[in-house]
């Protein structure tokens, strides 16, 4: 049994490590190479000409500001949104606990986009109607600036950041609030004293995470920085790679190299801070009722805030989208607005080959990409979960590197491999490189799925005399339904709106959904885009729900477990 | 059947740390009886468990149960766990909890692929055994934690082994279920020919159940008895202390008698139970709470029951009496020398008090240091 997990470990470390260090390596290679095609002739000029370019220090000033900014609004309010869930007395806490979640279900660039409809400073939705109400000549709100990029990216890194801090909330042992109370402190004193310190890793990891989804986002700075000629690292890069005659790979690689590297020193420092963080959270074991905190007053205005929030997140962007796709140009909602309204756009979509192509290939790396990276997830997990080895430590560290990978960087890396490769050009080029820089969403929730099956249900299969197969078969599969699910709908709606690698990796034949409403997007053609964007978050949230009842079916009810070892605890 | 364990070694390193979870460990389990394999948590008894039934397995030593050699690193023998066909309950039950009950019990016969009526035949009469018939369709996730335990009693006997293993099964009860458990266990096991290897931190429970303890510590096992050995009359401090509340005082032996050791002690001069210790040489003098008679008044004066034997009379201070229920539980300082008592629920002695009391010479037990 021994030798049979060595030999899975180091074959998925042979993998996995294609799949993660390989693009890493030929970063590296290529920043110190003359160009795609001439890979290995070593030389430093990308490396001095990209870092002696004059318009470098606006870009990481911009880039620092615009990082630091969404991951902070991110984080704080994510804090609050949890501390309100979790703690207090909000009427509908339930269904604004999903609310912090459902960002991930709208695909970033469209998130980007309808809030660029919204609010751009010539022909924004809401800038007009404020301009109306107001008699305003010129628009107050100008989306296309540092301000509206963090706004948009803050929200979209909200869910993340939410994630992170609610379960410590949830799990946080309320004995320690409790002592501060019988010693004379106040609920505020309370709040600023014990209960934030002890939350202070989760807050800490939240912030860092956050940070460098920032620094690798493309979709907010592609749609929303670029028309203000508001550059960062990101779009930099992909200016380096787009613009001009010649692609310069090079270039791109050595600033890239940068990039990578503080990502990957963020995700150790993450990693340091959620290990520290299981120590530093206290979760009781007894059963306790948290202890409900009365808003009092501020009850109803904190709601109202809640709602207008909830209306930001999910309402707005598909509302607008909608109503774009309907009318023949960009006009405030009105009578005459509505008596214009038709299925033009939409009819020119349909039509229209490279759009449907796209949707065809997403759904397909969707679908395939996410089975194929669920299954690899599997062996993974169970290899870093079951097999306590030095190589299985390895395999854990080969395999969370490329939670650190920003897309655009990682793309060109991925750039100088496939160009050698029969695979240039191809969907399966787009495959591979999606679940080499996801594959962590897979695994995570495989790991905690096996780490949820304590070694005595396997042990005790083969006391009973069952062969290893049979226990996985038997025991190990059915318990890891949930963890599959979670894997896969993680993956699959990821893989579904990937923009940042797909824009470095997708060639004419191989376009994605993301990347043809971008095209959309620097056309001007928002009545398609819009069209084209309902149809991605119909198919989005087709396979997500689809994916759920499938699985519901084998689901077993661990809730209610739980609930009757806690009986008979207490019996 | 029996068990030999020959030479059994398992290292861990961790943190560059060596610990010796097995230090050598050799052992006859007899056949049929309840043996307890008792120490405190790290002592290596759940890693001599695990080795048994080829969980763990061992850097060094032999492992026979009957006639099979399951085990050696010399010959290089390893039979797989599933194939050891023995039955085992875990800590956690392990019951697993996509399963209803029929199929959690039933497991070991599908693995061994039997025609299904005997499965469902044997299944049937094994939860009639544990006194869980009719709970064949209830979700393993809708029992409690009593009948947790007794389905995964149920799983670890429907195939009738002939070795039966328990890790600290009793732990996640609580107490007052935890006795009735342990006394049912008690009836099911006397009702079968079969080995019960059984492993607890818990010295009650070790106690109650078992027809021979072994007492571990840091990998190896200190000494082998019933409970009646273990309890009253320990070779080793360690075992002494563990198994009971003792009093462990320092004492010098100075003669030897008939059919006693005398020690000089902080006590005074003590004759204690017959042991072979050189004169001159320390050993530590162990009394238990309940063996020390305090004399209540002057009434009692001179009625010990067991009048041949040396009464061993001492004269201390009544320190602290703190009330428990059913008894008192005191300190008594002799010199400088504070002595665990326990004293009847009606007596009339309060703290400060001058008392006398007494310790038969049995109950003076002398163990290595």
């Amino acid at each position: 049994m021994t030798k049979k997990h060595t030999r899975l470990t180091w074959f998925l470390i042979f993998v996995a490590g294609s799949l993660t260090v390989v693009p890493v390596l030929m970063l590296i290679l290529g920043s110190f190479s003359r160009g795609l095609r001439a890979l290995g002739n070593f030389t430093l000029d990308k490396y001095i000409s990209v870092y002696t370019d004059p318009t470098l220090g606006a870009v990481i000033g911009n880039t620092v500001v615009f990082v630091l900014g969404s991951a902070a609004f991110a984080t704080v309010l994510a804090l609050f949104l949890a501390y309100l869930n979790n703690r207090t007395d909000m009427p509908m806490k339930y269904a604004f606990k999903t609310l912090s979640v459902v960002p991930m279900m709208i695909p970033h660039v469209l998130f980007s986009v309808s809030w660029a409809l919204l609010l751009n400073p010539t022909n924004g939705i809401l800038n007009l109607v404020i301009n109306n109400l107001f008699g305003l000549e010129n628009s107050i709100f100008n989306i296309y600036s540092l301000g509206g990029m963090i706004l948009v990216e803050g929200l979209l890194d909200l869910p993340i950041a939410y994630l992170i801090i609610a379960p410590a909330m949830a799990s946080f042992d309320i004995s320690l609030e409790e002592s501060s109370r019988v010693s004379g402190a106040g609920t505020m004193s309370t709040l600023t004293r014990i209960t934030l310190p002890v939350l202070r890793p989760a807050i800490l990891a939240s912030f860092i995470l956050c940070t460098v989804r920032c620094l690798a986002s493309f979709a907010v700075p592609k749609v929303l920085g670029m028309p203000g000629r508001i550059f960062v690292l990101s779009t930099y890069i992909y200016r380096t790679v787009t613009a001009g005659l010649v692609a310069d790979y090079g270039k791109a690689a050595a600033v890239g190299m940068s990039v990578l590297a503080v990502s990957i020193i963020l995700i150790y420092v993450y990693r340091y801070f959620t290990r520290s963080s299981e120590r530093f959270v206290t979760i009781s074991s007894r059963g306790f009722k948290p202890a409900v905190i009365e808003l009092k007053k501020a009850r109803i205005p904190l709601f109202i805030l809640m709602i207008i929030l909830t209306f930001m997140l999910i309402v707005l962007p598909v509302v607008v989208l909608l109503y774009t796709s309907f009318v023949p140009y960009a006009m405030v909602p009105s009578a005459r607005a509505f008596s214009m309204m038709n299925l033009n756009h939409w009819r020119a979509v349909l039509a229209d080959p490279i759009s449907i192509l796209s949707l065809k290939n997403s759904l397909f790396l969707g679908i395939v990409g996410a089975t194929v990276g669920v299954i690899l997830s599997i062996f993974v997990s169970y290899v870093i979960v079951k097999v306590k080895t030095r190589a299985s430590g390895l395999l854990e560290s080969i395999s969370f590197l490329s939670f650190s990978f920003p897309g655009i960087v990682i793309g060109i890396g991925f750039m100088w491999f496939f160009v050698r490769t029969p695979l240039y050009a191809t969907i399966w080029a787009l495959l591979l490189g999606y679940i080499a820089t996801y594959l962590p969403y897979g695994i995570r929730p495989l790991t905690s799925a096996f780490i949820q099956i304590h070694s005595h249900l396997e042990e005790s299969s083969t006391v009973c005399g069952a062969k290893l197969l049979t226990t996985m078969r038997r025991i190990v599969v059915p318990l890891l339904v949930p963890g599959i699910i979670s894997g896969w709908v993680l993956m699959a709606t990821m893989f579904f709106r990937e923009l940042s690698l797909s824009v470095i990796l997708s060639r004419p034949g191989t376009e994605v959904l993301a990347v043809q409403i971008l095209k959309f997007a620097d056309d001007g053609m928002w009545g398609r885009l819009s069209a084209l964007g309902i149809i991605m978050i119909f198919f989005s949230t087709l396979m997500v729900v689809g994916f759920n009842l499938l699985g519901s079916r084998f689901k077993f009810q661990d809730r209610d477990e739980r609930a009757n070892r806690k009986l008979a605890r207490a019996g | 059947m029996e068990i030999q364990i020959k030479g059994l070694k398992k290292h861990y390193h961790s943190e560059g740390k060596v610990v010796k979870a097995l230090d050598g460990v050799s052992v006859t389990i007899p056949a049929n009886k309840i043996f307890t394999l008792l120490g405190p948590s790290g002592c290596g008894k759940t890693t001599l468990l695990r080795c048994i039934v080829g969980l763990e397995s061992p850097d060094e030593g032999e492992i026979i149960i009957g006639n099979t050699t399951v085990l050696s690193t010399e010959k290089k023998i390893y039979v797989p766990t599933e194939d050891r066909g023995l039955g085992m309950v875990f800590q956690t039950y392990a019951i697993w909890p996509h399963m209803n009950v029929f199929n959690n019990v039933a497991y070991p016969l599908q693995t061994r692929k039997l025609p299904k009526d005997e499965i469902r035949q044997r299944v049937e009469k094994t939860l009639k055994f544990v006194q869980l018939e009719g709970f064949e369709n209830r979700p393993a996730t809708k029992l409690s934690g009593g009948q947790q335990q007794r389905v995964a009693l149920a799983r670890a006997l429907v195939a009738e082994p002939k070795v039966i293993l328990f890790d600290e099964p009793l732990s996640n009860l609580d107490a007052k279920l935890r006795e009735e458990t342990r006394k049912e266990l008690r009836d099911f096991l006397g009702e079968l020919e079969i080995t019960a290897i059984y492993v607890t931190h818990d010295r009650v429970e070790a106690l109650a159940l078992s027809d021979s303890i072994a007492v571990m510590r840091a990998g190896n096992i200190l000494e082998i008895g019933s409970p009646k050995k273990i309890y009253f009359d320990a070779d080793n401090q360690f075992v002494a202390d563990f198994i009971g509340r003792a009093n462990l005082v320092r004492s010098k032996i100075v003669e030897h008698t008939e059919n006693s050791t005398v020690v000089q002690s902080a006590l005074g001069t003590l004759h204690c139970q017959k042991r072979d210790f050189p004169l001159g040489s320390e050993a530590i003098l162990c009394i238990r709470p309940e063996f020390i008679n305090l004399e209540e008044g002057d009434s009692s004066a001179d009625q010990s029951p067991d009048q041949g034997k040396n009464r061993n009379a001492v004269e201390g201070v009544l320190e602290t009496m703190i009330f428990v229920g059913d008894t008192y539980e005191g300190e008594i300082r002799v010199g400088s020398e504070p002595l665990m008592v326990k004293l009847p629920p009606e007596t009339k002695l309060t703290e400060g008090s001058r008392v006398r009391f007494s310790v038969s010479q049995d109950h003076c037990l002398l163990v290595h240091g």
